[in-house]
């Protein structure tokens, strides 16, 4: 049920078009204020939710509220939303200050409120003085800045904003990462945005929902999602990471014993509430594997087989017993990076494991 | 090598020159007191473009035919305007099948269009008068507006008018004040198209027109074959001027290129 | 926005008047069918069965076929040298359209001023001494053609141009780079990326000059006839509807019988280049 700070809740909302389900029972709750991420794969059902949120789509079955009411049947012209396209949608028989008046204008305010309110928003998307150009005058990075700008001076309740940073280079897109969220918090506006890129997501979201196939598999904040990931979906989409599959042999207190057959050996994790004698995936983080030294409590053997230098850190594929694993270690200046062929001893920390629940169907060993 | 590139520039020079002759003569006979040019050349007057202007009966046919072309113009445009709404957002049984029998029209050639358009006249009883004229040149320019607008439509992103409705726009004014602006390009360019068709149409008109009902291109073609009169010379030198302002208007509003581009996509495919 | 389940109401307007169309055309199929001895196919035997009837189907074939062959030949490499020509195109646009869109009955009668017997050719020819008599060159098929070809080869001019238009200058530069000479890039490139303009317009031209009246009957006189001027004949002159019906049915399959297979041809080209591209 809807806490006292939740704004937007999706509850079991299904859309299906033709016999595929785009979008498969979801729910959320949206708090006031937040930024929330959608996360996913490319065909997921992000666009389509944020669809019926707008009211372009409607759902088949669920309830989408806004402040506790029901908003079905309400056309999509008169939900308290602003919405920012995929393509962004400006109006190419329009100026940049016409777009942005648009909504205003439906709202019949005077014409000096207009003007006023038009030179505020493009001062805060950094557009002052492009009133009078026209949208294909500007650059890729300034039309999503007047798109942004357009749905924002309506003062929506919610913002929803679907992958608008995607077509712009990497530089650009950091940048406007940084505006996006610093105009979020100077708004208060709640943002609910899409993307399929994870660090994005980890950068400017308070929390995220990472989608698959439909469904939600994990809503957390950013932190959690990338450390305490619950499924495997959500843990090798969000980051890269080293997954193992074994059975719980024994639990002490915190930590729990895995058997790993592909490493030959036994590895700690957290316990969590596995219990003995369980099949269990083990998540490890390439960064969270580390050179064993004199106080490890635990080694294995390895051997590098390849080395990357990936600007701040070298990566490397080590191999471990029959296994592949990945791990990340800071490149310091000065150090040169192990050789290929070298033999190293490995470690983890039990806690920076992670235990996922093998995937339906496949045999827990 | 050499010798390719000779022939090709002289098939295009003798071209460039062919096509503009006629008209050239035409508009230089039309000055000249015979009305007609020889060799060599006679002496000049205005005395076809006087006997133009005097005459009442040809003025009314050339207001007839431009109200003709007007008419048929909007109403072309306006129902095919209404029909590829439908088609281009609606998903439709049978929309391939639709848009064959849209264009239908253009693949019988002239002569048989007249016959099928005598027969349907008859039997409104519209048989040379202005209705069945009308009727005709309604059908006939349809596929003319339908590739302008359909392709307008095409290229132009819905999602513009959901961004519209996002931002607080009812339909209807989301319809007047973004989908309309957007297509405006294609409807201009259709309604001009079906001007032009309808008012140059003559081979159709020749079945429809009656005792005192002609239109301008009829009537110069059947006072070619009666009496010949020089008076033609004048009509044709205005008709080129018109379809000069045209041409000119063309450029103005879409551009010349443009218009080629177009014009392929009102070729017979379907 | 979606328009609900109400769209359809917004095609009756046109279905309206494209099923007036086909109303009409089922009315012409049924009346060359209905002689004046009952249904039947006799107006059909009596079409074959007629000496004149054929030549003049004949001389149809003939003339549109020449048409549309001259005007293939001359629009061809007009069309490629607007297309590559570096200046302003406008202005040789302009000489196309211009003639284009100037009406079939004043374009005609410029042609008769010029090839009339006391008309500007003669004149010329005469003044100079090179004939005696006046050449006949009106009222003759050599006339129709000169007439057609000037009538529809804009057509044919702007079918392929548009093509060429969309034809990206670095295909022909990489074909260049990979050892083509201009002959070879035109035969291996062009030429085949073009056929689709070529096929259209080929289509729109002899559709054109079998069903053209005025132009004909302008130039070639009532002697000279072909089928549109039969029709015009039979339903003007002789004030027979079911003969004319059955002209225009014949007429129509005549057209059909070119115009159908190289519509499917065109469709193939188009969708084979498409995916080449
Ligand atoms: N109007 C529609 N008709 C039919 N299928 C649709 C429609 N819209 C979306 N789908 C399907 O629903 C699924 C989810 O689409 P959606 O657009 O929500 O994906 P997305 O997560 O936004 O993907 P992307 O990251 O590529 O934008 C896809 O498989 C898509 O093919
Ligand atoms: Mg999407």
């Amino acid at each position: 049920m809807a806490q006292p700070d939740t704004l937007l809740t999706l509850d079991g909302v299904v859309k299906t078009f033709g016999r595929h389900r785009a979008v498969d029972g979801v729910s959320l709750a949206v708090r006031r204020g937040e930024f929330l991420t959608l996360l996913g794969p490319s065909g997921c059902g992000k666009t389509t939710i944020l669809r019926m949120v707008a009211g372009f789509e409607h759902p088949d079955s669920g309830t989408i509220a806004i402040d506790g009411k029901p908003i079905q049947g309400i056309p999509p012209y008169r939900r308290p939303i602003g919405l920012v396209f995929q393509n962004l949608a400006l109006f190419p028989h329009l100026t940049v200050g016409e777009n942005i008046a648009f909504g205003l204008r439906v709202r019949r305010q005077p014409a000096e409120t207009i003007a006023r309110s038009v030179d505020e928003a493009l001062a805060l998307v950094e557009l002052s003085g492009y009133g009078e150009r026209r949208v294909h005058e500007l650059s890729g990075g300034q039309r999503q800045r007047v798109a942004l700008a357009r749905a924002l001076v309506i003062r929506p309740a919610v913002m929803l904003l679907d992958e608008p940073l995607g077509a712009l280079d990497l530089k650009l897109r950091r940048q406007l990462q940084l505006e996006l969220k610093q105009i979020q918090q100077r708004t208060g506006t709640t943002f609910i945005f899409v993307t399929h890129d994870q660090e994005e997501a980890i950068t400017m979201s308070d929390r995220i929902a990472v989608m698959n196939g439909g469904r939600v598999e994990q809503l957390d904040t950013a932190d959690r999602v990338y450390n305490r990931p619950t499924t495997e979906f959500v843990a090798t989409f969000v980051g890269d990471t080293n997954l193992l599959t074994g059975r719980v042999s024994s639990v002490a207190g915190p930590t729990a014993t895995v058997s790993v057959p592909v490493l030959g050996r036994d590895v700690p994790a957290p316990a969590g509430d596995a219990r003995a004698g369980t099949g269990v995936r083990l998540s490890i983080r390439p960064e969270n594997v580390r050179f064993a030294d004199s106080a490890s409590p635990w080694r294995m053997d390895a051997r590098v087989l390849e080395v990357v230098y990936a600007g701040a850190a070298h990566r490397y594929t080590v191999e471990a017993g029959e296994a592949r694993l990945l791990v990340a270690a800071p490149a310091s200046p000065g150090t040169a990076p192990l050789a290929v062929g070298q033999r190293v001893a490995l470690t983890w920390a039990a806690d920076d494991a992670v235990l996922l629940a093998p995937p339906a169907g496949s045999p827990g060993r | 090598m050499t010798a390719w590139i000779v022939a090709h520039r002289t098939i295009v020079a003798a071209v460039l020159l062919f096509l503009p002759a006629p008209i050239i003569i035409v508009i230089l006979s039309s000055f000249t007191k015979a009305g007609y040019i020889g060799f060599p050349p006679g002496e000049l007057s205005l005395r076809w473009y006087a006997e133009f202007f005097s005459s009442a009966d040809w003025l009314a046919t050339l207001g007839l035919s431009t109200l003709l072309a007007a008419l048929a113009a909007m109403l072309s445009t306006f129902v095919t305007f209404l029909g590829a709404l439908a088609v281009t957002r609606q998903r439709l049984p049978m929309t391939q099948g639709l848009e064959t029998l849209i264009l239908l029209p253009l693949i019988f050639p002239h002569a048989a269009l007249g016959v099928i358009m005598l027969g349907l006249v008859g039997i409104f009883g519209w048989t040379g008068n202005f209705l069945g004229l009308l009727l005709a040149h309604f059908i006939l320019t349809i596929p003319y507006a339908w590739r302008p607008i359909v392709a307008a439509m095409r290229k132009h992103d819905l999602a513009v008018e959901e961004a519209a409705m996002s931002l607080g726009a009812p339909p209807f004014y989301t319809f007047r004040k973004v989908t309309l602006p957007l297509l405006r390009p294609g409807l201009v360019t259709a309604l001009l198209f079906t001007f032009i068709i309808s008012f140059d149409e003559v081979t159709v008109s020749l079945f429809l027109v009656g005792p005192d009902l002609s239109t301008l291109p009829v009537k110069i073609f059947s006072t070619i074959q009666d009496s010949g009169s020089p008076v033609i010379a004048a009509i044709s030198a205005i008709l080129i001027g018109f379809t000069i302002a045209i041409v000119f208007l063309l450029d103005r509003v879409i551009g010349l290129e443009l218009f080629v581009a177009a014009e392929q996509r009102r070729k017979p495919t379907a | 926005m979606r328009l609900g389940r109400w769209a359809w109401l917004l095609l009756l307007p046109l279905l309206c008047v494209l099923g007036l169309f086909l109303f009409g055309l089922g009315e012409l199929v049924w009346s060359s069918f209905n002689g004046p001895d009952g249904p039947g196919l006799d107006l059909y035997r009596q079409f074959f069965a007629r000496a004149d009837y054929i030549d003049v189907l004949i001389r149809t074939l003939w003339v549109a076929g020449l048409t549309t062959v001259v005007s293939l030949f001359i629009s061809y490499p007009v069309a490629y040298f607007i297309a590559r020509f570096q200046g302003r195109r406008d202005w040789l646009l302009v000489l196309i359209l211009l003639p284009w869109l100037v009406s079939v009955v004043v374009r005609t009668y410029g042609w008769i001023v010029i090839l009339g017997n006391r008309g500007l050719l003669n004149g010329f020819l005469g003044w100079l001494g090179v004939i005696d008599s006046p050449l006949r060159l009106l009222f003759n098929t050599t006339g129709v053609v000169i007439g057609l070809v000037h009538v529809f080869c804009p057509f044919m001019i702007l079918a392929i141009l548009a093509v060429f238009l969309q034809l990206e200058r670095a295909l022909e530069e990489a074909s260049m780079s990979l050892g083509a000479g201009p002959l070879e890039t035109f035969r291996r490139v062009v030429l085949p990326l073009s056929l689709p303009g070529v096929i259209s317009g080929v289509m729109l031209v002899y559709l054109m000059s079998t069903g053209a009246i005025i132009t004909p009957l302008l130039l070639g006189g009532l002697r000279d006839r072909m089928l549109g001027t039969q029709i015009y004949q039979e339903m003007f002159q002789l004030f027979d509807f079911p003969k004319a019906a059955t002209l225009a049915v014949i007429l129509t399959a005549t057209a059909f019988l070119v115009v159908l297979p190289l519509q499917w041809l065109e469709r193939r080209v188009s969708r084979n280049l498409k995916g080449a591209a």
